[in-house]
């Protein structure tokens, strides 16, 4: 796990870092086609070349309101089961490797956190919460079905 | 015919080779249950598909080999090593004989008999073996030891047909043209130019954005070119029309109809939904087997079912329906209906269900066990739909594509099977409509009929919180497509929206209001991540030329979801509903319109192919009677006044009498009406049948008889007149167009003989210096807008000079 190289973004203004072998590339995002009646998190449908994304707002899917946050206008996209997904956050900073294994700390980070998270990694730009995919595009059934 | 047959050669060879393994495997422990249910169900399979083409020796053997299996499926026989020797011996000869069927010849006689009697419980051995047919060289050994050298059963047993099939190899192997793939290799060739096809028009937009470049836009056009003719065939190498499967289907009702002494009509709809050619043969066999089941156990003998107060014959109805990645097929009959308690019945008696499971099973439930291997309810075993392996293989088959099968059924009324077949990757015709702003598709496969807004047809109404239009006479329920997806309802008044008709797998009939149409084509359908699918509104994503992507409407599930279907024993009914009805109301029905006299008149709907609009250009009135073009068709023009025309469009009538079409004009077209008043006949016109009242107004009806026997023609196809162009980039981009829209066809290839010539004045007259011939009319244009005396020139950009000009030559043309 140490110097596995991390992609590094803010969500609801925490410092969050995603694997870099998860993550296929950042693009720009055009033109979104929303989806109407979709579960709130899924802001809709763009065009990469030839494929189409569902936009996933990271925000919303871990349980934040996403108009209280500034927005990149660059997203990740990652695949996860076959779809491939395009997911805004509010900004995508750095490339970082981890300086440490992923670790909890006592307490934990809050319910919402906890669930998406598995753990705390230190960077050398300070610690950050290493997301799991799985749980954040998967997850989403358990969210809304709290809803 | 031979057709069928080939497919009969083709999937016995095919299910053998699947099977292979498992014979081997049997062989190698009898006792195997699950071996012998794949060996089962190749005989089973083999003996059904035989039924209906005429082979006795193979439907026997095959048979008898089903027979000798299904007593060790139900346990009453030990299977051993005898019986696995003579199970595999018949199926050596089923190959023999498949092979000397697809060689066109007759397989040596004899030898039959000792196979089915090998089959028998070893204490039947000592029973004499066979009559006298037994070959000279085996009449000594017992028919267990015969068989035991599988491997040369088939040459041993019959040298003659061997020798012959020895011969005939090489031949079959020359004629076979055509090479198995795996179908995932096909998927990534086709999802790789659908993505060319995309990266294509993402260029596309990058080359406009950056002006012309001549260097780069040649060699783009012929990419484009390339690209497109390998769509074409990519599509086409896995796509069939499911006709091809269904076509089989009514003869194979008739036969067995006939062989069971009942009376079945057959419905067949949407014979032209498309699907891969792997998924059709993976349907086959399990539409076949439904069909067997539902003639021989659903439908009931014509005087049961005068007994019963229904119709005297039966009625099988097969749809097939496109419903995004899925196809639906469903057939239904309005037999008896799965008889619940017989099935619980009987589930207990194989031991398929105990007691106290039997007692908590829902009615549901309990329909499900017929998919269960080794059920059965059929009391005695016909020759047609055999012991209830059919539904155990259907759904295993089905499965395996990650399809399913489900049944509803009420006793009395009838059965409704429906089969849902995945399309994984897959191109459909789909229809691009708006509503609030965004664009949505719609399978092409549902739409029954597009209405305008401006139709006064569709007396859009509301009753409570309900939308209703009316389509055909019938009040139709109508979804708001803003509401169905809760989005914000648009500018546009609610009666003012389009309306796309769509009718669902199950036969339903609903209205979706949008408020645009936009186009219609091929559309790629991409799956959606599972978030969305979940939705349950949407059936898959595609790109649209643009690269904008659009979502693709699950119909099924948007009518499921506000209770538009109907349930389905009401639907069984409703069927019926309809066919009294339409015999009934069959003379009745009229199409209303304004001819141009401003008389309301009206025509019988059945002479009613089509409304169509033209422009008056396709309008030829030179000759005695107007004549139009439609759809490159020349036809006869009936109804036009004295008047010349005012506006650029003319709305007509295409009318059919089956053979021969002509146009009648109109100067607006109303409504399909019923004709319930009564027929006055008119003398004095010749071309008016009655006069009758519509909602209180007098309409004149048009005979029909008296309109073909005057104008009607048998359409011909318009060849178009062929045209040669001067060389040169501005013959190329300005004048090809313009002649084109003129009706001419363009001319390039120097030996193609040509109607017309257009010819730039300078180099006419060079080519008129040296004295070259002239065979066809020439258009001669000329650079300067002012004429010069004497010549007959055209000023190249004088439009309507040369339409003029243009026009005259054809007319000449087709005088001539």
């Amino acid at each position: 796990m140490i110097n596995s190289l991390l992609v590094m973004a803010l969500i609801a203004g925490r410092r969050c870092a995603f694997l870099a072998p998860d993550v296929e590339s950042v693009i720009e995002v055009g033109n979104i086609t929303p989806i109407p009646r979709a579960p709130d998190h899924i802001a809709g449908l763009t065009a990469m070349r030839s494929q189409a994304l569902t936009v996933l707002d990271c925000r919303t899917a871990i349980g934040f309101d996403a108009d209280e946050f500034p927005l990149d206008h660059r997203a990740i996209v990652a695949c996860h089961l076959g779809d491939t997904y395009a997911l805004r956050v509010d900004a995508i900073e750095d490339i970082c490797s981890a300086v440490s294994e992923p670790g909890t700390v006592p307490g934990g980070f809050g319910q919402q956190w906890s669930r998406v998270s598995s753990g705390l990694v230190e960077t050398r730009v300070g610690p950050a919460l290493l997301l799991d995919l799985e749980a954040l595009i998967g997850g989403q059934a358990a969210i809304g079905a709290a809803a | 015919m031979d057709e069928l047959l080939a497919d009969f050669v083709a999937e016995t060879r095919e299910m053998l080779e699947a099977s292979a393994g498992e014979i081997v495997a049997w062989e190698a422990n009898p006792a195997d249950g699950a071996r012998l249910d794949s060996i089962f169900r190749f005989v089973h399979t083999v003996k059904g598909n035989c039924g209906f083409f005429d082979f006795p020796r193979l439907a026997k053997l095959s048979h008898a080999a089903e027979d000798a299996l299904a007593d060790c499926r139900s346990g009453t026989r030990e299977p051993d090593s005898a019986l696995v020797s003579a199970v595999l011996a018949v199926i050596d000869r089923i190959v023999a004989m498949v092979d000397a069927i697809e060689a066109g010849e007759d397989f040596a006689h004899g030898g039959d008999t000792e196979l089915i009697a090998a089959l028998e419980p070893s204490d039947a051995d000592d029973t004499p073996v066979g009559e006298s047919t037994i070959n000279e060289l085996e009449s000594t050994e017992l028919p267990a030891d015969i068989l035991d050298t599988k491997d040369n059963l088939g040459q041993k047993a019959s040298q003659p047909a061997s020798v012959d099939r020895a011969k005939h190899k090489p031949e079959t192997a020359a004629v076979q043209r055509s090479i198995r793939l795996p179908v995932d290799l096909l998927d990534r060739v086709m999802s790789g130019v659908s993505d060319m096809v995309l990266a294509r028009n993402d260029l596309a937009h990058r080359l406009r954005q950056a002006g012309t470049q001549p260097t780069i836009d040649g060699p783009f056009e012929r990419l484009t070119a390339i690209l497109s003719d390998v769509r074409d065939a990519i599509t086409r190498m896995r796509m069939q029309r499911i006709e091809t499967l269904f076509s089989a289907f009514p003869r194979l009702v008739r036969d067995l109809s006939n062989d069971l002494g009942k009376q079945v009509m057959i419905d067949i709809q949407g014979g032209d939904v498309e699907l891969d050619r792997e998924m059709i043969e993976m349907i086959r066999d399990p539409l076949t087997h439904i069909i067997r089941n539902s003639i021989d156990h659903g439908i009931e003998k014509p005087s049961d079912r005068l007994g019963l107060g229904k119709r005297e014959i039966g009625f099988l109805s097969i749809a097939a329906r496109q419903s995004g990645n899925m196809i639906s097929v469903v057939v239904s009959d309005d037999g008896r209906g799965l008889a619940e308690e017989r099935i619980a019945d009987k589930a207990l008696a194989v031991g398929l269900i105990t007691e106290s499971e039997r007692a908590d099973m829902t009615s549901d439930g309990i329909l499900q066990l017929i998919f269960k291997p080794g059920f059965s309810t059929a009391e005695t075993v016909s020759n047609v739909s055999g012991r209830g392996v059919g539904l155990d293989v259907v759904r295993q088959n089905l499965e395996r594509v990650g399809g399913a099968i489900s049944v509803k059924s009420s006793a009395g009324i009838g059965t409704q099977f429906t089969l849902q077949i995945p399309l994984t990757l897959s191109i459909i015709a789909g229809l691009t409509v708006e509503t609030s702003g965004q664009r949505f598709a719609i399978p092409q496969s549902y739409i029954e009929e597009i209405i305008h807004s401006s139709s006064k047809a569709l007396d859009f109404t509301r009753v409570g919180e309900t939308a209703l239009v009316t389509f055909r006479g019938n009040r139709v329920p109508c979804l708001l497509l803003s509401d169905a997806l809760g989005l914000k309802r648009s500018e546009i008044a609610e009666d003012q929206s389009t309306m796309v008709l769509l009718r669902l797998a199950s036969g339903d009939l609903f209205a979706m209001g949008v408020d645009a149409i936009h186009s219609h084509g091929d559309i790629v359908v991409k799956p959606l991540a599972p978030a969305v699918m979940k939705c349950g509104i949407y059936a898959g994503s595609t790109l649209l030329d643009d690269g904008q992507p659009v979502l693709l409407l699950d119909v099924t599930s948007i009518a499921a979801d506000n209770n538009i279907v109907s349930d389905f024993s009401s639907h069984v009914l409703q069927i019926e509903d309809e066919h009294t009805q339409t015999e009934a109301a069959a003379v009745s029905r009229a199409m209303l319109f304004v001819d141009f006299n401003g008389h309301p008149t009206a025509i019988r709907l059945e002479l009613v192919q089509r409304i169509e609009t033209i422009t008056t250009n396709a309008v030829d009135l030179s000759g005695t009677h107007p004549r139009a073009v439609v759809d490159g068709v020349i036809l006869p023009l009936v109804g036009l006044s004295e008047e010349p025309l005012q506006s650029d469009k003319l709305h007509l009538l295409r009318l059919s009498d089956g053979a021969s079409q002509l146009l009648y004009a109109v100067r607006e077209v109303e409504e399909a009406v019923e004709l319930s008043g009564a027929l006055m006949p008119a003398s004095d016109e010749p071309l008016v049948e009655a006069v009758t009242l519509v909602g209180n107004k007098p309409v004149s009806l048009i005979d029909g008889h008296e309109l073909f026997a005057r104008f009607g023609v048998v359409p011909e196809i318009v060849n178009k007149p062929l045209c040669r162009l001067p060389e040169g980039e501005w013959a190329r981009t300005i004048l090809t167009p313009l002649v084109k829209s003129a009706g001419y066809d363009i001319v390039s290839s120097p030996d193609t003989a040509e109607d017309l010539a257009i010819w730039f004045e300078d180099e006419f007259e060079a080519a008129a210096a040296l004295d070259t011939e002239f065979l066809t009319p020439v258009v001669r244009l000329r650079d300067a807008p002012e004429a010069v005396a004497g010549s007959p020139t055209i000023y190249r950009y004088d439009r309507d000079g040369l339409l003029e000009a243009l026009r005259q030559v054809r007319r000449a043309g087709a005088s001539a």
